[in-house]
């Protein structure tokens, strides 16, 4: 039988169906990156029309001199490197407790759906007027209830970060848990058995049978977190708008704010050139590490 | 152990509050007026009154054109993207696609990228197209975040669909659109209603490109929060009130594919990665 006839029109087929995607994808995505970075080469100020122009990498070099630009990106390491490690260590914590427990863990999965499903922007909302507003929030009334006085958390810079890394935490922890407990549940019991036959402790038992299994689950949930944490916007966008000043002006709110509050889009172009080269070496830099294992 | 069990029982109840809270909290807060709102300690106990919800939906601010922009939106780009997304997945996953690798690396990384990069590019286009504040715009737009994720999690679930159904399909010589017309799609139903799910919570829920490329037309739900915050004052009450009825559609959603939402949110995982 001739094999190259019917797999010839395999191949036909298979790109008969993937071309009007990857088309369009192209069309919608790499089209608009290239004209990303040509934007990112001109001079375009809105509010001064006049000066429109090319500017080669004028705007790269005035990054470097930029103090704003510096803090947000530092603002955007801590936020990311917080909000992941905080969300690993509480969904791994509240997983491992979970799995302790059988009954009311179905009622756990509906609560942890919760905060996913909103919308972050509507996160970031509920956070700044219901829970951490001053005199009316929730917050603001545990905190006087317990003698530790009354906290601006959104007015004060540093407060503010806090909270906006608290939101995000709040919001995606329960994705991690429940990844996690996912694959908790899926781990075979008779290991730990035998590890208990060999008198291994609980933290043996965590540290050299549990944590190895579920290191794979471990590494998607750092990724997937970490790709969301760097394109976060709504919710920090909706509580504090990267306020006060720019204590909470991570790079895509510095982004959008250069681009449409001063409407200076080729700066603004600049920066977000610069984020996504960042996003994109980040993600595949980890997929390569979990690749190379 | 009955300590033991008594922290571990603490332990729950602190998380079913620490994340079921502000919605709990939000709900009550549509129910009070909006001197209630601003009460001193805070109230549990209130006369309710449906008042918010009349003005959010029939009031001077009502949001019920924004649920229209919304559902216009989401329903467009979920039916759009399952489009291209089902034959290109089917593709992916089953057949010999020549540079199959990079085509999958390539859908990838376009699920990567940041959404802040492609605003502004989008945003010099469409007004020199003159498709700012239009929904052929905004769906176009939000195919950039829909399709990638939609390919990724079909691919999951096609590829678990057994081999040897399409081969019997394919050696009654059904030919390859048959096959996957009456083999592989209904086998697929499963995966393909979550992932007609999860693409309409995620452009429901978008907020970034609503709001830089909506205007008072095309004005979404997400955006139309703001409706109630001014500089002079903010209608707490009322927020809470349009927050609740827009995210109703998605908490319900949420709701009915909590099981699959696991493997929604971990979508491509197994081969690469994801975004949301």
């Amino acid at each position: 039988m001739p094999r190259t006839g019917p797999r010839a029109g395999e191949r036909r087929f298979a790109l008969a169906l993937c071309l009007p995607a990857l088309l369009l994808l192209v069309v919608t995505t790499t089209v608009p990156l290239v004209y990303l970075l040509w934007t990112s080469l001109q001079r375009i100020d809105l509010s001064m029309p006049w000066l429109t122009g090319f500017a080669g990498l004028e705007n790269y070099a005035q990054l470097g001199g930029d103090r704003r630009f510096w803090s947000s990106l530092l603002l955007t390491v801590v936020y990311t490197g917080t909000t992941v490690v905080l969300q690993v260590v509480v969904g791994l914590g509240l997983a491992l407790l979970v799995m302790q427990v059988r009954a009311g863990q179905a009622l756990l999965r509906v609560a942890a759906i919760l905060p996913i499903v909103l919308a972050p922007v509507v996160a970031g909302l509920f956070w700044r007027s219901l829970v951490l507003a001053p005199d009316f929030g929730i917050l603001d009334f545990v905190t006087r209830a317990l003698g530790l006085g009354s906290f601006n958390w959104l007015g004060d810079p540093q407060l503010a970060l806090v909270s906006v890394i608290a939101i995000h935490t709040w919001q995606w922890t329960p994705f991690a848990f429940l990844v996690l407990l996912a694959s908790l549940a899926a781990l075979p019991p008779d290991l730990y058995e035998a590890a208990r036959l060999d008198r291994a402790g609980p933290w043996q038992r965590f540290r050299y049978i549990t944590l190895p299994l579920i290191r794979p689950a471990i590494v998607i949930v750092v990724i997937l977190r970490m790709v969301t944490a760097l394109s976060a916007f709504a919710a920090i966008f909706a509580a504090t708008g990267g306020g006060p000043g720019s204590a909470t002006e991570i790079l895509n709110l510095y982004a959008y704010r250069l681009s449409f509050t001063e409407l200076s889009l080729g700066f603004g172009a600049a920066v977000a050139t610069v984020l996504l080269v960042i996003t994109l070496a980040v993600s595949f830099g980890l997929f390569a590490l979990r690749r190379g294992r | 152990m009955k300590l033991r069990t008594a922290v571990l029982f603490a332990g729950v109840v602190l998380m079913l509050v620490v994340w079921t809270f502000p919605v709990i909290w939000g709900l009550l807060t549509s129910l009070k007026t909006e001197r209630d709102v601003l009460a001193y300690p805070p109230m549990v106990v209130f006369e309710p009154t449906l008042g918010n919800y009349r003005d959010v939906l029939f009031g001077a601010t009502s949001i019920l054109p924004n649920l229209a922009s919304s559902a216009i939106v989401s329903v467009l780009t979920t039916a759009l993207t399952m489009l291209f997304a089902i034959p290109a997945a089917y593709a992916l996953s089953r057949l010999d696609l020549p540079f199959r690798k990079a085509t999958g690396f390539y859908v990838l990384a376009t699920q990567m990228l940041p959404p802040v990069g492609l605003v502004i590019p989008y945003f010099l286009i469409l007004r020199k197209i003159g498709w700012t504040d239009t929904y052929q715009g905004l769906v176009l737009v939000y195919l950039t975040f829909a399709l990638p994720f939609a390919i990724w999690l079909l691919v999951s679930y096609f590829e678990e669909i057994p081999r040897e159904m399409e081969e019997a399909a394919l050696l009654d010589r059904a030919g390859r659109w048959r096959a996957l017309w009456y083999v592989i799609l209904p086998q697929a139903r499963g995966g393909i209603a979550v992932t007609v799910i999860f693409v309409f919570l995620n452009s429901w829920n978008e907020f970034l490109f609503a709001v830089v490329l909506g205007g008072n037309t095309v004005r979404t739900v997400t955006v139309a929060m703001f409706n109630f915050i001014s500089l002079e004052q903010t209608q707490w009450a009322r927020l809470a009130a349009a927050a609740m009825v827009g995210m109703a559609p998605v908490i319900a959603l949420g709701l009915v594919a909590q099981k699959h939402i696991v493997k929604g949110l971990t979508v491509g995982a197994v081969k690469g990665g994801g975004r949301r």
